[in-house]
């Protein structure tokens, strides 16, 4: 266990309405290790309030898979909260 | 029946879609049957006229998930090829924005297969629609992905 709380740098990329709701495509992140992708979307909900009804209709991905929002995140993640998708 | 992954071919694209060289693509001596689908633009959505649309992906995602897409056509169905390209960007009515076409030897595999792999992309692949109408536009109702159990990892 480390002894000091270090801090794990993650890259964000937005899609669709949830980039047009926090105005960029992407942007590099710090979070504290142990953090899940649910604590870092719950910290986009603190800056970016509207995000809070979205939240049931996002999947989470972690390096272009899917995951559940309980994964911890890892340095140099790249993670997404992605829309319902609607290709075709 | 072999199966070469690099007869299978994949693409995001951002011009038109070249359809016939898709289909000369998975075409082969082998088969004896292609089935396509084309899904092009419609003129309205739900009542209102359409302008145009925008197609927006999470790109590297968006091929990976096309290509297990593939991968598991292959595993279910007796087929030969599978071609999938989704364009991105704007396209106008009537413009295509998904071909899937896919060989076999029979038929049947060939519709289940292509059948499969369309409605398995609309669920599943991370593209977005947005639809552009006289006053306004609006990003498509989509559908969620299902979303895979937690997995333990091992610290690092």
């Amino acid at each position: 266990m480390p002894t000091v709380a270090s801090k794990l740098r993650v890259k964000v990329i937005f899609f669709g309405r949830i980039r047009e709701l926090v105005g960029r495509s992407e942007e590099f992140e710090e979070v504290p290790e142990g953090a899940t992708l649910g604590d870092l979307f719950d910290r986009y909900v603190t800056k970016y309030p509207q995000l809070a009804g979205f939240r049931s209709s996002l999947v989470a991905s972690r390096n272009q898979e899917f995951v559940a929002w309980g994964t911890r995140v890892a340095a140099g993640d790249d993670i997404a909260f992605l829309p319902p998708v609607s290709g075709g | 029946m072999s199966y070469l992954p690099t007869d299978d071919h994949f693409e995001l694209v951002h011009k038109p879609i070249d359809v016939d060289a898709l289909l000369r693509h998975v075409r082969a001596g082998q088969d004896g049957a292609i089935v396509i689908f084309d899904g092009f633009v419609r003129n309205e959505s739900h009542g209102r006229p359409t302008l145009h649309l925008e197609y927006e992906a999470y790109e590297s995602m968006a091929l990976t998930k096309i290509r297990e897409i593939g991968a598991q056509a292959h595993e279910r169905f007796s087929i030969d090829r599978v071609a999938i390209a989704h364009r991105l960007g704007r396209l106008e009515i009537g413009e295509t924005s998904v071909l899937i076409a896919v060989s076999a030897p029979h038929r049947a595999a060939a519709f289940d297969a292509c059948r499969f792999a369309i409605d398995t992309l609309k669920k599943t692949v991370p593209i977005w629609k947005k639809e552009f109408f006289a006053d306004g536009a609006v990003w498509a109702d989509g559908e969620i992905p299902p979303a895979p159990p937690i997995r333990v990892e091992p610290a690092s």
